[in-house]
């Protein structure tokens, strides 16, 4: 009880001395929830980028720390970065140190340049990934929510090997994934045992699949994040909840995902067949169709995997 | 080498909403006169479903003078947006009209706004069904067709593809469309048997280059052809460079014992060919 209770505490002493307006992005209220002591979240909207949600999709954390604030993933544009910021400074005035992204995708590391007074952290694979992609996701953004980007201003992180690192006296560790996008950040924080997932995991938000290396390979790293010491997760996407049900419904979407394209692909069907009929209610005993975007991000998954299945499943040579 | 078509914004412009406007005018004056368009079944009606200003100049160029009816029974399957514009895809299936009278002897199928519109002539003759699946390039959110001529009138079916992908989407993510140049005219294929059908499934490794490009010389297959265990021609399918890379076929033949024969040609004089039993 006592972290608790001195993070309610802490709380109400910062805002009350750092009272100000509250912070709105988009014209909504920017909220940020208590995950762990000392550690908060945004969570985004569960939508596709937008203009009526003005590119706030993905989820955004901070912890506080002796020696100053760290940030993970900073949203789809230095305009929410600057609100995400203020946000911040509603619960402490210590400077912000870092800023991590979890991964190259435009909602996780677009807000960048809204903390340039920090140092910008992600892994190298996630690095060449951002160097390849950034001029399409730019234009992805600007076309899907309306709004230019200074182009200028979204630079690049410092890459960042995974494993234990301290920074000022504050240890995390990093754990190197590639699931969800080829370089995938996952952190751990041992002080609050709280798991900080990326896009890694979904969680009441089908997951996206643009990137994956093969629905396989994120399985298997699912199965590793599961024996971290962890009570909490904070997924890429969505609301947190305690670990095992957040990955337990990304690796059933994923699981039901590949049963289905697996399924179409061997029968030697089309592409379209596989967008025949709903998501299921369940799947391995996991509810499904509560998910929001699940259609939207099945047929997605769809054309981006389909020709793999079938490379795997009719033409590879090891088929029958 | 960019092989996917230029992206858009999907939108259509401000010209072309105008046109569509007019042209939305001068049909319903045209409604009000008496027409040598079929009466309608509770299947079809005789105004265009898209409202497209390009559908008259199309109808004429591909349906010429025939008499054309929009029917629901030729049914055309697509996803809603184009995750990837080289691929997207698509499958046709007119197989409730043709249970409904007379085989159906050719279908045409065509994108209202890609630049080389005409996607693919499919002739089944005796031995194909009227059903096929296929991936297609798409320039912008745009129209399909697919007009199945039975009798001597065309029914036509068709689907609406909206172009954009989604946030983290990138060109050329869904497939390495550069593949074929490893795996330059591999045809592979697969049979599957049923009561009903045998059901081809078919890729051939090629660029399908539409010339667009500057400095790309046109480089595409143009058609393919089934034939019998005796080496007769039973089914055609001609195809434009709106067909993806690598095209993949869906093809639905009735059951042979002997299975059949798909052939291709392109358009520089490369004759590919495999034999597929069941």
């Amino acid at each position: 009880m006592k972290g608790p209770l001195s993070m309610v505490v802490g709380g109400l002493l910062a805002c009350s001395a750092l009272a100000s307006e509250p912070v709105t992005f988009c014209g909504r209220p920017l909220v940020a929830q208590p995950v762990a002591p000392n550690t908060w979240m945004v969570e985004g909207q569960r939508e596709e980028l937008s203009a009526q949600n003005c590119g706030h999709i993905g989820n955004q954390a901070f912890i506080v720390t002796p020696n100053g604030v760290i940030v993970i993933d900073s949203g789809s544009s230095p305009t929410f970065g600057d609100a995400f910021k203020r946000l911040i400074g509603h619960y402490t005035d210590a400077p912000i140190r870092w800023v991590f992204n979890t991964h190259h995708h435009p909602d996780h590391f677009f807000g960048n340049a809204a903390f340039d007074q920090a140092e910008h952290l992600a892994l190298a694979t996630t690095l060449s990934l951002m160097a390849r992609d950034r001029a399409a996701l730019i234009d992805n953004v600007e076309r899907l929510t309306g709004r230019a980007l200074p182009r200028t201003r979204l630079a690049l992180p410092r890459s960042v090997a995974p494993g234990a690192i301290t920074l000022d006296g504050y240890p995390l560790t990093l754990f190197a994934m590639t699931g969800h996008s080829g370089g995938d950040l996952v952190l751990l924080d041992p002080a609050t045992k709280t798991l900080f997932l990326g896009d890694m995991a979904f969680y009441q938000r089908a997951p996206a699949t643009a990137h994956t290396p093969g629905l396989d390979r994120w399985q298997a790293e699912l199965s590793q994040l599961r024996t971290l010491d962890a009570d909490i997760a904070v997924p890429g996407h969505g609301p947190s909840a305690p670990p095992s049900a957040v990955l337990d419904q990304t690796a059933a979407w994923l699981a039901w995902l590949d049963r289905r394209l697996s399924d179409t692909a061997r029968a030697g069907l089309g592409a379209n067949a596989a967008l025949d009929g709903a998501v299921p209610a369940r799947f391995n005993g996991v509810a499904l169709d509560t998910l929001a975007l699940g259609e939207y991000e099945l047929t997605r998954s769809v054309m981006q995997l389909y020709a793999r299945y079938e490379e795997a499943l009719l033409w590879g040579s090891d088929n029958d | 080498m960019a092989r996917v078509l230029q992206r858009s914004t999907g939108r259509p412009s401000h010209h072309a909403r105008r046109w569509a406007y007019l042209l939305l005018v001068g049909t319903a004056v045209l409604a009000l006169l008496p027409s040598a368009t079929l009466a309608a079944t509770p299947h079809q009606q005789t105004q265009d479903p898209f409202g497209s200003f390009m559908w008259p100049a199309y109808r004429e160029r591909f349906l010429g003078d025939a008499p054309v009816v929009f029917d629901e029974r030729v049914r055309v399957e697509a996803p809603a947006f184009a995750e990837d514009s080289g691929q997207v895809p698509l499958s046709v299936d007119a197989s409730a009209l043709e249970e409904s009278g007379e085989p159906i002897s050719q279908m045409i199928a065509w994108v209202d706004l890609n630049p080389i519109p005409r996607l693919f002539t499919y002739t089944p003759m005796n031995h194909g069904l009227a059903k096929l699946s296929l991936n297609i390039r798409l320039e912008q959110a745009s129209a399909v067709r697919v007009a199945a001529k039975q009798g001597d009138t065309w029914y036509v079916g068709g689907t609406f593809i909206d172009a954009e992908g989604g946030g983290c989407t990138t060109p050329g993510i869904a497939n390495d469309d550069n593949a074929w140049e490893k795996t330059f005219g591999e045809l592979q294929g697969r049979l599957f048997a049923n009561d009903d059908e045998q059901r081809l499934r078919v890729r051939l490794s090629h660029p399908m280059d539409s010339g667009l490009i500057p400095s790309q010389p046109a480089f595409y297959v143009q058609g393919f052809e089934l034939l019998d265990a005796q080496g007769q021609q039973v089914a055609t399918l001609d195809i434009e460079a709106s067909v993806s890379a690598n095209p993949t076929l869906g093809l639905h033949m009735r059951p042979a014992p002997g299975g059949y024969v798909i052939g291709a040609r392109d358009n520089n004089g490369n004759r590919f060919s495999l034999g597929l039993q069941p």
